[in-house]
Order: structure tokens, then sequence, then C-alpha cells
């Protein structure tokens, strides 16, 4: 048997083996950096300072002092920390310096979710118990037993727990939480980072909730964030917290030395400039590194990516690697499941695993040396996030990044300088989001009347309050507006999902053992739990035979085929009302509110490996109403009759195309979080029209940015249609002539032409 | 740009539920009380504190009055026979007079906990020397909890014996919530004692009634029918209804509930309590006496529970045989304990009493001849019942494997 390779002998391999070194485009290396450090600050409690000392610490990274100062002089702050930087620190020395200095005080933690607070819990406290101090951490959570949540609502120094359990476990029943909330100094907000889009702006009104309940009981905390490398950390931290924020942005912990390597599959068909599948490559890559004993951590951008993915990796273990050495992780798996690959990794029984985006997030599973990464995941902040995970302390590590055909990975790949030099992303909320907003003023005037003058997080909603009145939730007497409902306000509203009520998935495979296996929110369902439809979890295919759409429930059967699913939506949009006009060279581009109704219409059955069309049907679902905020601009109607309406529409879609995957690059979104529909006679003014709207009711800020950098992301979508070297479109900029039409690429660049100021001949309107 | 028009568009993608629109109100001036005459003829009268007021409403009934199968005045013989009675049980009512007892109850504008979940009504019935009196304090409108809570806590003064029905788990704690909201306006909450009959009634009705809400023990145990009653969770509707149009008329009838309410729990405690209390057995059914010595045996008062036990015939003999054992078992009286087990093991097809025996022969008589027998006898019957659980089943046959493998190794030797 041939002997394991090291990584070093396996990086070699890779940049001189003809199979691998041809599709390489970038290979940059990323130095070790030594670490800056300061010394512990006076004022820290001898005791707390004893058992870091004894910890080996005995100094700290300068980003660890500045927090402690800041927090100490009662300033709230972010810092700005990469994996592995010792960013816990940055909160846990001021918390545990303030309540070792004054027991009573209490600090309230947030994490974005229920198992980073499991793995902070474990860590303060082996710090508490080395001080051997009388001071508790808790987490509380839906697992925390009552007999427990006693003792934490009383007692609880520390309380470690999730915006989600805040928002409908903890502010609706705050006076359980007197102590807690009459004695709070603190509140930390880990990976602040994550609360952007809908659940950031949901999140935003719960700390403005949590603020109300803080001054109602006389404490008034300061707040202490941390948070990726994105473009705007501290006005997110300003936006979600109302607090006025300092920036920390000295890390001055250590990196070992990084190898990026951008790799782009080798094109298969000249003339369609098609690449060879990434997954695929990715598979490839994953294997050498797998095989030769380098733990690995593979991302794809879908589930469905993630199970594939799976499915192929996993045949290593039968041949090579031993049973369940290779994991899948994604939302959608159950607690349990996922507390078990997150151990597996950390002991290594675990070699390998698969992940969506839920691992970028800083779950504890210890250090891995190779990440791969299937398609760029769409944003630079996302890429360093998951870069993270391999390497996280100072050995040797390398990332590959795979890219796909589509134009944004083949524009980030063919531009590495975007990547390596451009400032990562923004992330965007919208706390005043009408639906959001109302939803939580509703749980606010639950927990507590509204007084007249009275704002919410500084935004005037008297219009609400009285809204709310006309609706019989609230009443209006004298000068205060009181909860008055039978209902409990925050069950109906999910921090999370798009779509308030999700559809639990049932596998009926067994009958004896008819189970629940995971849940999916109801837009996606509409075209991944459609009837027929093949869903994938952990590797294993189901076929959809029920999907109770008005119960909320898909019964599904374990099913063994060589084909996956893919559904199209049917869409249509009216102008509500438009809010901001701009002009652009030929015609105008506008931002206002529309309503969609979208419809899933038909699916087809994809072959796996050569992804050939081999089968379709209807789907046969209601229609979803949404309304929500968009931007959009038109071409004169005379073009139909001057291009002909084929063509029009096949450019139109080609545009439609390039732009949905260069509007991404401009707002941190996924690239269904913002929708991109071009209509070839609009309903509101019959002219050809291309949408961009918010997948969210009321929407999060997306299109809004669009409208905003318009003219720059025309100009890259110019930039990347004028660039391609296909002939007549190809997956990386306007989509396969096959499905978009043989003229879509000529005649999507004459639009984007027209739209940039050329072609001033044409000027009719 | 108007938000108003926005947010009727955006209509339903909010939570809002069914609403009709609601009518424009105007707000009443708070001095001047609305339909006043009509709450005099309830009763009740306005509280005021600070401008703010809320209804205070009392009631009396005479000791004789006959509530359903009960008269009130037998409260004052259930609580002399409990302080007669030597034994403890959270029933009982030792070392009190039965005007130490408040019956209490609250109707709130939704159902479980939650800040938002307002108590519109307190009320308590007390036994006093004048009969039996009725208190209820009312919130006529949401901003007037601080009157309410200062009429209701100046009235009682003393909390430490409330009779309720599931106060433990939603009056009691709902009360102190919305207190906690006052707190710096009102007196504090005195220490509390309680009795909560919902537990009696789970422990002597659960198997023989569809449902222990408290109308169905009313009418199947205190012989007690309600006239024209509104349904509890009709109420929230009603107090809804009555903000926007204060017509005491619209709210007079979840004020006759919660006094019915208050009433019957006198009642009930008479009623429990002679159960509890009946050590013949003479008007209790078989079923009501076996729930009665379990109780007793619950709460620690062995002896008593045995000689209840003693008394069980019908259904429960059996159970009330075993526990009966059991007792004996752990008072050292084993020889009367065998006896039970040994007719049991021969009578029955229940195996815990071979069991017993086989642990009383392996290791107190070390006679593993009758150890292996017994043993075995119960593996037999265990082996003959149907099980539901799986994993348990195989830990249960595991214990047996193991007992009957040591006591053969031990017969051996």
């Amino acid at each position: 048997m041939e002997r394991k390779k090291k990584l070093p002998q396996l990086l070699d391999m890779f940049q001189h083996e003809e199979k691998y070194k041809s599709n390489i485009v970038t290979w940059k290396t990323i130095e070790p950096k030594e670490a800056k450090t300061a010394p512990f600050p006076k004022g820290v409690a001898p005791v707390l300072r004893e058992a870091l000392l004894n910890r080996g610490i005995n100094e700290l990274y300068t980003h660890q002092a500045t927090a402690y100062e800041e927090a100490t002089e009662g300033n709230s702050f972010v810092a700005v920390t990469p994996t592995a930087s010792g960013k816990t620190l940055c909160y846990n020395l001021p918390v545990l310096d303030t309540i070792l200095k004054d027991p009573s005080s209490r600090a309230l933690y947030l994490f974005p979710t229920k198992a980073l607070a499991q793995d902070q819990k474990s860590e303060i406290n082996e710090l508490i118990d080395e001080m051997e101090v009388d001071l508790k951490g808790y987490t509380y959570d839906g697992d925390t037993s009552p007999t427990i949540r006693q003792i934490v609502r009383k007692a609880g120094h520390i309380v470690m727990t999730n915006p989600d359990m805040l928002h409908s476990a903890i502010l609706p029943h705050h006076t359980k939480w007197v102590s807690l909330f009459e004695n709070l100094k603190v509140i930390v907000i880990d990976e602040l980072h994550t609360y952007r889009g809908v659940f950031g702006s949901h999140v935003a009104n719960v700390i403005r909730r949590l603020k109300r309940i803080c001054s109602f009981y006389g404490s008034n905390p300061i707040f202490i964030c941390t948070s990726a490398t994105i473009a705007n950390p501290k006005e997110l931290a300003e936006e979600l917290t109302g607090e006025e924020i300092t920036l920390i942005n000295n890390n001055g912990a250590p990196t070992g030395r990084k190898h990026f390597v951008l790799y782009n599959p080798p094109v298969v068909n000249q003339a369609l400039n098609i690449r060879r599948s990434a997954t695929l490559e990715a598979r490839n890559i994953a294997v050498e590194l797998l095989r030769n004993n380098i733990q690995t951590i593979v991302f794809a951008r879908s589930r469905v990516r993630v199970e594939i993915l799976l499915k192929y990796l996993q045949q290593l273990e039968q041949r090579e690697l031993g049973p369940r050495s290779i994991m899948g992780y994604r939302g959608g798996y159950l607690p349990k499941q996922r507390r078990e690959i997150e151990q597996g990794l950390r002991n290594g029984k675990i070699k390998g695993v698969v992940s969506t985006n839920a691992l970028e997030l800083g779950v504890d599973i210890g250090q891995l040396q190779a990440c791969v990464l299937t398609g760029y995941p769409g944003t630079i902040a996302s890429t360093w996030q998951q870069a993270g995970r391999a390497g996280r302390r100072q050995d040797e590590s390398v990332v590959f990044v795979v890219a796909s055909s589509s134009p944004l990975d083949q524009y980030m790949i063919t531009h590495p300088d975007y990547f390596f030099e451009r400032n990562p992303e923004e992330a965007r909320v919208n706390p005043n989001n009408l639906i959001i907003l109302v939803d939580h003023v509703k749980c606010a005037a639950y927990e507590l009347p509204f007084k007249q003058g009275d704002t919410f997080g500084g935004e005037d909603v008297e219009d609400v309050l009285e809204f709310l009145t006309e609706e019989q939730l609230l009443h209006h007497r004298a000068d205060r507006w009181f909860w008055m409902n039978d209902a409990f306000p925050a069950h109906n509203v999910s921090l999370r999902s798009a779509s308030q009520e999700n559809v639990v998935i049932i596998d009926q495979t067994t009958a004896a053992n008819v189970k629940v296996i995971g849940e999916m929110d109801r837009f996606s369902a509409m075209t991944l739990l459609h009837e027929e439809a093949i869903y994938l979890h952990q590797g294993v295919q189901y076929q959809v035979e029920l999907l109770d759409y008005e119960e909320k429930k898909a019964w599904v059967r374990e099913v063994d085929v060589d084909y996956y699913t893919d559904a199209n939506l049917a869409v249509q949009l009216k102008v509500l009302e438009e809010d901001q006009h701009d002009q652009l060279p030929h015609t105008t581009a506008t931002y206002g509110e529309v309503m969609v109704n979208a419809m899933a219409t038909i699916f087809k059955k994809i072959k796996f490996e050569t992804h050939e069309n081999i089968g379709s049907g209807p789907i046969h679902l209601p229609e979803e109403e949404l309304h929500t905020n968009a931007c959009w601009f038109e071409f004169p109607e005379s073009f139909v009759q001057t291009m002909g309406e084929n063509r029009l529409e096949e450019g139109l879609l080609g545009l439609g195309n390039v732009l949905r995957n260069v509007a991404p690059l401009f707002v941190m979104c996924d690239v269904s979080d913002l929708h991109v529909t071009p209509q070839i006679k609009a309903i509101h003014s019959n002219k050809p029209t291309i949408f961009f709207y918010d997948r969210y009711p009321g929407g999060i800020g997306l299109s809004e940015r669009v409208y905003q950098e318009l003219g720059l992301i025309l100009k890259e979508a110019e930039s990347i249609v004028v660039g391609c070297e296909c002939e007549s479109g190809c997956p990386s900029c306007v989509g396969v002539s096959g499905e978009t039409g043989e003229n879509s690429k000529e005649t999507a660049r004459y639009l984007l032409e027209y739209l940039r100021g050329e072609h001033s001949d044409v000027t009719e309107g | 740009m108007s938000r108003k028009g926005k947010l009727n568009r955006m209509k339903k993608h909010m939570n809002l539920g069914e609403g009709e629109e609601a009518p424009h109100i105007v707000d009443q001036p708070v001095h001047s009380v609305p339909h006043l005459q009509k709450w005099r003829d309830l009763d009740a009268s306005p509280f005021f504190l600070d401008g703010e007021y809320a209804f205070v409403r009392t009631k009396q009934y005479p000791k004789t009055y006959q509530h359903g199968r009960y008269v009130f005045q037998e409260l004052e013989d259930v609580v002399e026979r409990w302080n007669s009675f030597h034994r403890s049980h959270p029933l009982s009512s030792k070392h009190l007079n039965p005007s130490d007892l408040l019956f209490f109850d609250t109707e709130t504008t939704g159902l479980g906990g939650g800040v938002g979940n307002t108590i519109f009504l307190l009320g308590y019935s007390q036994y006093t020397e004048k009969g039996i009196s009725v208190n209820q304090y009312f919130l006529p409108s949401p901003g007037a909890e601080v009157p309410m809570y200062q009429a209701f806590l100046e009235d009682v003064k003393e909390l430490k014996n409330l009779v309720t029905y599931n106060g433990k788990a939603f009056d009691w704690p709902q009360v102190k919530t919305r207190h906690t909201l006052i707190r710096e306006q009102v007196p504090k909450l005195p220490q509390f004692g309680h009795f909560d009959l919902l537990h009696g009634a789970r422990r002597f009705w659960k198997n023989e009634m569809e449902s222990v809400r408290l109308a169905n023990v009313e009418e199947q145990q205190l012989g007690f029918t309600r006239n024209e009653d509104i349904p509890g969770y009709l109420a929230p509707m009603l107090y809804f209804e009555f903000v926007k149009d204060p017509d005491p008329e619209l709210i007079a009838g979840v004020l006759k509930h919660n006094e019915e309410d208050i009433l019957s729990l006198i009642t009930l405690y008479i009623r429990m309590s002679n159960l509890l209390l009946d050590h013949e057995g003479k008007s209790l059914s078989a079923a009501e006496q076996f729930q009665s010595a379990r109780w007793w045996e619950a709460v620690g008062e062995e002896d008593h529970a045995a000689q209840l036990y003693k008394q069980t015939t019908g259904r429960h003999e059996r159970e009330a045989r075993k526990a009966l054992a059991r007792i004996y078992k752990k008072q050292g009286s084993l020889d009367k304990a065998i006896l039970i087990w040994e007719d049991l093991s021969e009578s029955t097809n229940d195996e815990e009493s071979d069991i017993e025996l086989a642990k009383y022969f392996e290791h107190k008589e070390r006679d593993y001849e009758k150890a292996l027998y017994y043993a075995l006898s119960g593996y037999q019957k265990w082996k003959n019942k149907k099980r539901i659980l799986k994993d348990k089943e195989e830990s249960e046959r595991l214990q047996y494997m193991k007992r009957i493998e040591r006591i053969e190794q031990k017969e051996s030797r």
C-alpha cells in the first residue's frame, strides 16, 4: 500500500502534476504573522489574572487589551476578529472582571446558535473552576430542564442564550428575570456579522425590546460585539444595538502559513465554454487530501450540493477510511446529529465533513488542515470565514476555491485582485422593515405598555400603535397603549425563516418507525418538496410522496435513483408604488414597492454525473403572494418591433442571468435572497423591464442597495459579457444558448450598451 | 410617505389574527365612572387611587346556603375534624380556623403565562362570622392595576392559606408577574401558602372522569350545575368588548362565573376533606378509598395508609394488597408481607410478588431452592405478558436472567 503523504508533499504534488497544475489559476501563499501583544492591564482582578496565568496566558493580544480598556471605561464596542484569534477573551475578560468586582452584576451572552452557546459555556466554566469562585455561567435554551431554568433565572451571573430564546422565552416572561435585568451590566453579541438580512433585522428589533426591558428595571448595560471581517462592522453594530460603538480593529493574534489556491476546472466544450463541474473537481481534490489522512472540510453552496458531494465522498469510506468517517453538516439536520458530528471532528474520528455555510460560524470543531470550497461562497467575507476553518492555529494549511461556471465564480477567478485586495462586503439590516417592525412592536407592547412619546429604539412608532389599535390588538387609553388580545405574539414570529411557517419533513419508509427528519421554509418547499421531488438528507435520497401544503407536512420515502430534481417558478409582478427615480442615460431606474405572485410550475429530473434532463412533471401548488421592495429599469416598447419579440426575450433572459449573479457582489446576500425577473411586457407599463426584488415581505434593503449601485452593477455585467470567451452564451455569462436562445449573448450585450449610454440613436422611450 | 397606507397594504403578511375593524372610541375622563348605577346593582363600587379606580364587589351568603350537594357550614365540621386528627396531610387545615382559608381564583385576558396576559379579575371567598363573603376586584381598564392590587392587598393582609384550582401553576405565578410590573406602587405580596385542589382532583378522579375541569368536577362530584354560565374561554373576548364599551352588563356573566368558581372551591374542599378523613370507607367508592390510601402513603402516613389498604375491595384489591405488603416490608414486618406475597404469587399472574419472594429467600433465608422457584415463576409470568417498549423489555429480561443465574450459582455451591 502506498504511503500517506504529508501536507507539504501533497502541495508539491498539486503544483507539479499536470492534471491539477494546469487548472490552478492563482496560488497565493499568505505568510505567517507574528503575535502582537500587550501586558496585562493593571486593573484586572488578581484571581482572574492568576487563573489566566495558570493557563499559560501571561500577556494579551493587542485587541484583547484594547477591548478590556474600552469595557472598563463603559464604552460599547465591536471587535473585529478572524477565526481563532482569541476573541472570546475580548468579552470574557471584562465580563468576569466586572462580576468578580461586584458579584451582583449580571451579563447576557447572545450567540446565533445553541451550539455556540454550549461551546462557550464549557470554555468560561473551565476558567471559573480554575478561579474557585462562586460564579455561575449557564446556557438557557430549549434543552434547559425546568428545574435548572429556575436557578438560571435567579442566580445565573452569565446567561448564554440565542436571539430566538430571548425573543420567545425570556423577554415575554421578563418578570421572572428581575435579578438579571436589574443588574445587567454587559450584553455580549458574538458573531455579529451573522445578524444581517431578515434575521439581523429581526434581531435588531429584539434588542430594541431588550433595551426597553432593561430601562424598565433601571439597568443600562454596555454592548460588546465580536464580528468576522466585514466592510461595516461599526455601522452594523450601531444599527443592531442602537448605541454608539467603538471599533476595535487591532487584531494581534498570530496566524500560520496559508496557501490559497484558486482552481478553475478545465473547459470541456470550447464552443459553449462549458467547464467541468466544480462538484466533480472538488471531489477529486478532497479525495486526494482525505486518502492521505488530511482532515478536510468541503463547503458547498446548497443543501443539494452538500448531499451530492457527500454521496461521492462516502464511497471512500467503504474502500479506505472506514465507516462514519465522512459526514454531512447543514441546517435541516436535527441538533443531536449536529452535536455528534462536531464532536467527531474534534476528536478526529471524523476525517472529512461536507457542509453548507452552517459551519462558517465559530462552532468549535477543532483544527482542520485543508478546506475545499465548491464554488465561490458568494461573498468575500464568507470566503475568509470558511477558509478560516483550515489552520486555525499556527500550522500550515491549504484552501482550494474551485470555481463553478457561474458568472460570479468566473469573474472572481479571473480577477484574483478583486478577491485579495478588495474590502469585504457590507452587512445590511433593515430594522424598520414594516412587517418585521410591526411584529416586534406587538411583542414589545405585550411585554410593557407603550407610553405617548415613547420611541422604539429611536423610531417613532405611534402610527404603528394606532394601526394595531384599529386591528384590535392594542387598547389606547389616556396616554398609553396596552396589549389587549388573548394571543402570545412572540409565538407567531420566527426570527429565522422568511415565511412564518415551516414544512415538516416526515420519513415514512418503515411503517413502524415514522419520524421527522427535518424542516424547511414554505417558499423553499414549493420548489424542493413538491410531490415527486428527490429530497436528499445525510446522503440518503428520499422521494416526496405527499406534500400536505395545508398542514405543512411532507411525507417522504427512501429511494435509490440516479437523478435529482430541479423545479421552475413562474413569477408575476405588479408595481404598487414608485418611491424613487434615477436617470440612466436613456431610461429611468425606479425603486418602489411591488406585489409578486409566484407559482411552482414544472420540475425536471436531472441525471447525476452527466446532468442531462431525463424527464419532467407538473407541480400543483397554490400561488404564493409577496409584497416587497423592488428596483427596476425598462427599455422602449419600440425594441419589440425593431428586434423582434423572440430576440428581445432572449436578450432579457440572458441579461437577467448575468445580473442575478453580479448583483450579490454589491449586496451581501445569497443569490436566492434577491430575485431577478425579466419581463417583455411589464404589467404597469407594457414596456420590456427587468426587476430586482427582495424575497422577504416588505424588503430588507437589498433591492434598495441595487438601486443605489445600479451604475456599477451594469458596468460589471457588461465587462463579464464582453470579456467572456464563449461564442453565443455560456453558463459563465448569459447562460447556455440552448436554454436562453442563440441570440441571447449578442442581444444582452446590446441591451447593456443601451443602458450604459451607447446607441444614442435609439432615444425614443 | 405615509406608513399607514403601507401598513394596510401589507396587512396580509402580518400575524394579526381575525379581528373586525374597531369602532372609534372616545376615552372617558377617569373621574366620571360610567354606568355607576348598574355597577351598584351588581353590588360593586369603585375604589379610587390617584385618579384611577378599580371596582370592588362584595357579596354575602348565609352559612346555611346550599351550593350543590353541600351546605357551606359543613366547612366548620371539616376543619374541626382536621384539627382533631393527628396525621399530617397537604390539605389538612389543622391549627387553622375556617376563616383562615381564602378560596381564590382569577380571570385573565389570555391563556398561559407571559407578561402580557393581564389579570382583570381577582376573586376570593372566605368563611366569616356573618357568613360566606365573596370579594372580587375588577380592572375596568388596563391602566388601573394599581388600584386593583391595592384594594385586594389591603383586604387580604395574609395569603398563607390560599385554596385554588391549578393556582400553583397558573393563577399565583400570574399574580406575581403582574404585581412585579407595579411593585413600586403597591404593597408587597405577602408570604403565600397553598392548597391546590387540582392535584387532589387528579388523584381521585383522573381515571373516573373524562376531564377534571372544575366544571366537570362540580357536576359529577359536587352536585352543582350552573345556569347560563359563561364558559371561561369566552371571558377574554367579553372583557375586550367591555374595555371598548364599559357597560357592566357585558362583564356581569364573567363576574358571576368567577363567583361560582370560588364558591365551588369551598364545597370541593369539603368534599375532598371528607374523602381523606373517612377512615371507615363509609362514604367513598372503592376507587376513591384506594386513591385516598395511596395519597396518605405518598405523604408518608404509612400506618394510616395501611389501614385504608386493608379495607380496599373490588378492582383495586390486588394493588392495595401489594401496597400493603410494600409498607410491611418497609416497616420491617416481613412475615406479614410474605403472607401477602405468597398468596398473590399463587392466585395471580402478577410477577412482582414472585420477585419479592425470590429476593427474600435469596438474601434473608438463603433458601436458594425456594428463591430459584420464585425467580423462575416470576420470569414465566413476565414472559407471558405483552410489552410495548422494546429496549425496556430487553433490560428487564437481562435483570431476570442475572437474578436466575446468580441464584443458580449460589445453589450449586
